[in-house]
């Protein structure tokens, strides 16, 4: 483990002009969440994809990501204070940093009865309610609201968003998975009406959901633009133009944020501008995390003339076809989820086994990719223990250079400015010999 | 002979598999599983023997290096690592209840290099409300049809009840062997319990119940037992299939009582109904009654009674065996428990009992590493 801060500025320099729009949205819902709470309106702390956005829409509760805020203390070098208390708290330093930010700034909260001085963007607005879900990969997403509430005495709801292992028979199990999470989100509608007294205006649902799919259809095409040469909008873009979709989704000014996207990306690419004037190496962002503390990394990749022009991680969910005659929303949004979540399942079932492989193949050869880059969190075992697993599989099918970064996504404590350039150097020049011996 | 029960058990406990190995010369399918979280009863019911999957604490297991990540869970790192050994190459297949983020990651890794001939993830809701249980029940069903078409045959109700029963009767004697350590001093160690039931879980059920009832007629004739010590502890946390850790705190003074391990007691503690749904009865109990943290205890009244709902049961423990003090160990990078520690440690100290929280790494060198401040702590309650 190095301590390692990095030596100077540390966000990445971006290429699209909307990318500027995305900070300000942050501030301004930020500060939303603020005048809610001064105004004795409901907030929730909730996690991100976890499938609230349409309800929480239409009852009109402003959601608090405590996830997102993680990460923006970390970009604002700003996440120390809070790691530091949790572990003081008792937090193991292992736990995820995500969790650990937020448990340690309620923890702050509470001893201070007020907020932490110059918390980024004001700090977190205090819940009225917290929405935990357990999913299949991230126990953080619920046992971290529970510890939270040693500091925020508020009701908690946890959603569990199950979807079946690799391996399973789609058919045989998608009616009662799907029925559950329906039910599931039935007995959110009934928490949050019980909880901050607002009501399901169900219409409305209908509408946030047609409106949440349909960003999610604009969101993709304009992913898909990014196959071109050169590469018109690269990983470090992406990574700000996620978050509209992945937090505010749900809201006319994330689909117009993807519209404006769209035609930006077309633009680029009509006019065959790329991120740089001499793109040698394409490079998928295969998984992980990124380090919200380093994001001027991609930067330093394309020094090298290698750009990333597409990633997994916080890709856009595909948009999927609800099966005919599902008029309940609820029922909609458990098909949407069920199906987004199942999406490579019966292809990799016949090839290589592993549906986020069947992804990486998917777009190694659809954006034209040269290496693939992970990233090892050092404290996220949701996202990153398997990742050695989906390279060896993703080996057995393909020959391409991979790297693994380790460092993690809050946490400064676990990276090493140093040492992972000397990585990035060193796989360049394998990226380069692998490209030539393919000529 | 029951005077034999005891060295039986260290026999097979020094090599687990073997008893495993020669039921398999013999035609029986050996299918693995881990956690308490597994419902034995319907391996059972289709005639296989469920075979308790644990890792070896002694050995270090580097060729997991290249297949799991050094940040993954220590213990399922290892009991990879012997897989990859060849050291289960002896089952006949696997079941991975939903347990926790690794175990989830462990399943399609283990099915995808270690290639046995059944594999099956069990999908296990983290509430448990009424659209939790349909879930469960239907999954269950799910379970059960797929070990259906591994053996070629129907597990008939009858079957699990049967079984149901066989597993009930086990658990009612691990009982009976706990209330023999609510002696002073404990007519069993610890770390002998721990030795027991790791042996136990190695053999088909009715063999198990059968070396079980002889250990506590053996037990019970000790002319000498442990000796009596003024720290009487319970063991609570991560995953502790080795006797080591236990062994190191009796070692430094004091005897280990009770525990809630899931290697332990928890596993053992709640029988499943029996009324005419079996498979009903077997989701109500892997659904409801384990109290592991990935159970998320729905909040209700003030944040005192949430942690007693949480955690009050272990009070009880704590009074009913005279415990005196509590140690909690961890794993590295062991998550559910980790967010846990604050809550179930401030839970606890009100309750009065002293609590020392450590961690280790799944390694022997690790635990050794403890003893000191193990030492510190019974010097407290002492």
């Amino acid at each position: 483990m190095n301590t390692g801060a990095p030596e100077s500025k540390t966000t990445a320099i971006k290429a699209l002009e909307v990318t500027r729009k995305v900070r300000p949205m942050i501030k301004d819902w930020s500060a939303k969440t603020h005048e809610a709470q001064a105004k004795g309106e409901p907030v929730a702390y909730y996690f991100v994809q976890s499938f609230y956005e349409d309800i929480l829409r239409a009852m009109d509760i402003i959601s608090v990501g405590t996830e997102n805020y993680a990460a923006l203390c970390a970009a604002k070098m700003d996440a120390e204070r809070f790691l530091d208390k949790a572990e003081a708290e008792g937090y193991a330093p292992h736990l995820c940093s995500y969790a650990r930010c937020w448990i340690g700034f309620d923890a702050l909260y509470k001893e201070l009865g007020v907020m932490p001085p110059s918390a980024p963007d004001g700090g977190l607005a205090r819940p009225t309610v917290m929405l935990g879900t357990g999913m299949m990969i991230c126990e953080p997403r619920y046992k971290g609201f529970q510890a939270s509430q040693r500091y925020v005495d508020v009701p908690m709801h946890v959603l569990n968003l199950l979807w079946p292992p690799f391996d399973a028979n789609i058919k045989e199990v998608q009616d009662y998975y799907v029925r559950f999470t329906t039910e599931e989100l039935r007995e959110l509608v009934e928490f949050l009406e019980k909880h901050t007294g607002r009501k399901m205006d169900w219409a409305k649902l209908s509408e946030v959901t047609n409106l949440i799919e349909r960003t999610l259809i604009i969101w993709n095409k304009a992913y898909k633009l990014r196959k071109a040469f050169p590469s018109p909008m690269p990983t470090e873009d992406a990574m700000s133009t996620m978050v509209p979709g992945w937090f505010y989704i749900g809201t006319q000014q994330a689909y117009d944020f993807y519209e404006e996207l769209y035609n930006e990306v077309k633009s680029r690419v009509d006019n065959k501008l790329g991120v740089i004037s001499d793109e040698k190496y394409r490079i998928l962002w295969g998984g992980g995390l990124p380090p919200w503390f380093a994001m001027n990394l991609f930067n330093y990749f394309e020094s090298f003339g290698a750009v990333f022009p597409i990633e997994i991680t916080y890709h856009p969910l595909p948009p999927v076809e609800i099966p005919a005659g599902v008029t309940d929303p609820l029922e909609r949004i458990a098909w949407r989820f069920f199906k987004q979540f199942t999406y490579r399942h019966e292809k990799a079932q016949k090839h290589t086994g592993h549906p986020d492989v069947e992804w990486l193949l998917e777009m190694i050869d659809d954006y034209k990719i040269d290496g693939v880059v992970f990233h090892q969190a050092r404290t996220c075992r949701t996202v990153h223990c398997g990742q050695l697993h989906e390279i060896n599989v993703l080996k057995e099918f393909i020959d391409i250079p991979t790297l693994v970064l380790e460092s993690d996504i809050v946490d400064m404590h676990y990276y090493s400015e140093f040492e992972t350039k000397k990585k990035i150097e060193a796989f360049i020049e394998a990226v380069d010999t692998h490209k030539k011996s393919k000529r | 002979m029951p005077e034999e029960a005891l060295a039986k058990v260290e026999q097979i406990y020094q090599s687990r598999s073997s008893l495993a190995k020669e039921l398999k010369s013999e035609g029986k399918k050996i299918i693995g599983y881990f956690y308490g979280l597994t419902p034995v009863e319907i391996i059972t019911a289709a005639d296989l023997v469920p075979y308790r999957i644990s890792g070896q604490i002694k050995e270090t297991v580097t060729e997991v290096d290249t297949y799991l990540e050094v940040i993954a869970c220590p213990y399922t790192r290892n009991c990879l690592g012997l897989a990859l050994q060849g050291k289960y190459d002896f089952l006949d297949g696997f079941v991975m209840p939903h347990g926790c983020d690794n175990s989830v990651k462990l399943y399609d890794i283990w099915k995808h290099n270690i290639e046995p001939a059944y594999a099956h993830f069990i999908n296990i809701p983290h509430t448990r409300s009424q659209p939790a249980h349909e879930f469960f029940l239907a999954e269950l069903r799910t379970f059960k049809r797929s070990i259906e078409k591994f053996i070629g045959r129907e597990i008939t109700e009858e079957r699990l009840s049967e079984a149901i029963k066989l597993h009930n009767e086990n658990r009612a004697l691990i009982r009976q062997l706990y209330e023999l350590r609510k002696e002073d001093p404990p007519l069993v160690l610890g770390s002998e319990v721990l030795k027991i039931i790791s042996s136990l879980l190695s053999l088909p059920v009715g063999e198990s119940n059968e070396l079980l009832r002889n250990v506590i007629q053996e037990l019970k004739e000790r002319k000498a037992g442990s000796q009596k010590k003024p720290p009487r502890l319970l063991i609570y946390g991560s995953e502790l299939d080795n006797a080591d850790f236990i062994e190191m705190v009796e070692s430094s003074g004091a005897n280990v009582v009770m525990d809630d391990l899931c290697f332990g007691y928890r596993s053992f503690a709640a029988d499943v109904e029996t009324t005419d749904n079996p498979l009903k009865n077997i989701a109500e109990r892997y659904l409801d009654k384990l109290p592991y943290p990935r159970f998320y205890v729905d909040r209700v009244g003030t944040r005192q009674e949430d942690l007693e709902a949480r955690f009050g049961y272990l009070q009880s423990y704590a009074e009913d065996f005279n415990v005196n003090g509590v140690i909690i160990q961890l794993i590295t990078y062991c998550d559910p428990y980790a967010f846990d520690l604050p809550d179930i440690k401030e839970f606890l100290i009100e309750a009065g009992l002293p609590v020392l929280a450590i961690e280790h790494d799944y390694t022997l060198m690790s635990i050794q590493r403890l003893k000191t401040q193990v030492q510190a702590f019974l010097e407290i309650i002492a």
